[in-house]
């Protein structure tokens, strides 16, 4: 597993690195000094899996996360922050405390590698596009999901935000939707009207609709009408 | 000694003085002593103690001293002048059965004007000394309240090292040992000389400043060891300042601060000078750290700050003074002025509280 270690303390890169020599399936391809450098690197070497410090000069871990398109896997390492972290209670999400135990880092290498395979690089790549199996980091005021893409039904853009429709939660996030429909893959996702971007892989039935249009129900629940210019592409993506 | 015991010692001591008092004047007055002036003096006193307890009933039944004074002062002669009514009744029924009443004496409207007036200022000095004594007692008990709050309020403030510090530290030292032996064995003793120190402040409320300033460079060394060359420290203390009593852990606080809100934000890193010395009779401490003071903005920023003014405030009132302050567009001044102590300092003598 490619793996990125952010810490602003050399010592603690120093230590984590020599822990993970243990681990034969972890490959460090790269230290980060903070937010801003390992944004640079997780777009330039792609890691699977990056070991995330919370506070950090100028952005914090969280913010880095934030202004990810594509997040990696990630485990925190924290001195004290578990706290913040239990804005994560909605998502499995593994911290390390340091020091860090090398037993306690064993488990979590080994949680990672018993999600289902496939997540890790076996899709065929289209440069820059998110995949569904690519998982993104939304945060609503206190709460944070790090979220797989084939999990959302919905984008719905409200003003300068898009609301985010998973499981039972709809947060928003400050994006704009023509932004967001450039980067994800248009296989898996549709741009059914101005307002809304559908996951095809959430749609339950389809009537026809008012001008030509088509009312789609998703598997959630969630009805979007499908624009009548949209309506015959729509048509041909569903028949395929 | 509980109230209650003062009360019948007072009650009793006092009006048996009284009592004496009045024998003693008849004696002096007239020479010659009866049985029945003694008899009579006695039933008088108790008399006076009986009714001033009926009194003490009234005040506490009633809850009087809750009363605003305004209203507490009239009701209190009215109940004083219906006692002193009650007592020359008393008087004159007691002549009466010691046969010793007469009538066209007693009954003259200027004896009868003061045998009420009599018993009355007695009653209204009993009122008085009753009420003194209340309000004096309940203002004691409030400052001995306000002592405990104190006491507790400062225990409460006292700052407690930071647990992130404490791992951070711990991790550093660890990265540190096949690195460096050395010094990640002298980063060990900093580490306990600072654990030390925070167990044992708990139970002191000064130390001496070079004891504090210790605990600041052994605190300043594992913090470099953590940032090494992002963070530079260098100090300007005074001689002067030798024995001079300081509250523990402060200044270490104050320099975290700097480190935490300041230092660790900056990618480059930065400074932390510290200044100490004496003007105009204070204890002056400069702590400047790179970085910029935004006042207010972050809540998570102030309590450190917040909790040191406190702690000036309770232990000096208004002789000690604290700022913070942009001094450039790069360095915040956090300035403490303290009045210099080298003897025992006031707030020690502070009521003992278990």
């Amino acid at each position: 597993m490619k793996t990125l270690i952010v810490d602003d303390e050399r010592l603690a890169r120093k230590e984590l690195n020599s822990i993970l020599a243990e681990f034969t399936e972890i490959e460090v391809i790269g230290e980060a000094v903070n937010a801003d450098d390992a944004y640079e690197k997780i777009n330039q070497l792609n890691p699977d899996l990056i070991f995330l410090d919370i506070q950090m000069p100028g952005k914090t871990g969280f913010e880095l996360l934030e202004s990810l398109e594509k997040v990696p896997k990630v485990i925190f390492t924290t001195a004290y922050d578990q706290f913040a972290l239990k804005a994560f209670d909605y998502n499995a999400l593994d911290y390390l405390l340091k020091p860090i135990d090398s037993e306690r880092l064993a488990n979590a290498i080994a949680k990672l590698k018993e999600e289902k395979p496939g997540t890790i690089n076996q899709e065929v790549q289209q440069p820059h596009k998110l995949m569904p199996s690519d998982q993104v980091f939304v945060k609503d005021g206190e709460k944070c999901w790090f979220v797989k893409l084939e999990n959302i039904r919905l984008f719905e853009s409200d003003g300068n935000y898009i609301k985010v429709y998973f499981e039972t939660f709809r947060p928003m996030i400050h994006k704009s939707l023509n932004a967001l429909d450039e980067k994800l893959d248009d296989r898996s996702f549709f741009r059914a009207s101005r307002k809304h971007i559908i996951n095809l892989g959430w749609v339950d039935t389809i009537e026809p609709w008012f001008n030509g249009g088509l009312m789609v129900q998703l598997k959630g629940g969630e009805r979007v009408e499908v624009s009548r210019r949209q309506a015959s592409r729509f048509k041909e993506k569903m028949s395929l | 000694m509980s109230k209650i015991k003062i009360y019948w010692l007072c009650q009793i001591g006092g009006w048996s003085l009284f009592g004496f008092a009045n024998i003693f004047t008849y004696y002096i007055q007239r020479n010659t002593l009866d049985h029945t002036d003694i008899l009579g003096e006695l039933l008088q006193i108790i008399f006076y103690i009986g009714s001033t307890h009926f009194l003490r009933h009234l005040i506490k039944k009633g809850n009087w001293v809750t009363i605003s004074p305004l209203k507490l002062i009239p009701m209190a002669l009215l109940a004083d002048l219906v006692l002193g009514l009650a007592n020359y009744l008393f008087l004159l029924a007691l002549f009466f059965v010691f046969g010793a009443l007469i009538p066209t004496v007693e009954l003259k409207s200027i004896n009868i004007f003061l045998g009420i007036l009599g018993p009355t200022t007695m009653y209204f000095l009993w009122s008085l000394l009753y009420f003194s004594f209340h309000y004096f007692y309940q203002y004691n008990q409030s400052l001995k309240y306000e002592a405990v709050i104190n006491e507790i309020e400062l225990q409460h403030l006292k700052t407690q090292l930071n647990p992130h510090f404490i791992f951070n530290a711990l991790n550093s030292i660890r990265g540190l040992v096949d690195e460096n032996p050395a010094k990640s064995k002298s980063a060990i003793t900093h580490l306990s000389n600072i654990l030390r120190n925070s167990l044992l402040m708990d139970k002191k409320k000064f130390i001496d400043f070079e004891e504090e300033m210790a605990i600041v460079k052994d605190y300043l060394e594992l913090e470099s060891i953590r940032y090494e060359e992002r963070l530079r420290v260098s100090y300007d203390i005074s001689q002067q300042t030798k024995g001079i009593k300081v509250p523990p852990m402060m200044m270490q606080t104050l320099v975290e601060n700097g480190i935490k809100h300041g230092i660790s934000h900056l990618k480059e890193g930065g400074e932390i000078k510290i200044y100490a010395g004496i003007n105009h009779n204070q204890l002056v401490i400069n702590i400047r750290n790179s970085g910029q003071y935004v006042n207010g903005k972050k809540p998570e920023g102030g309590y450190g700050l917040i909790n040191t003014q406190k702690r000036l405030e309770l232990i000096y009132g208004n002789s000690a003074q604290m700022t913070i302050a942009n001094e450039s567009d790069k360095m915040v001044l956090t300035e403490i002025k303290i009045p210099i102590q080298v003897e025992k300092p006031p707030a020690q003598n502070l009521p003992k509280t278990g």
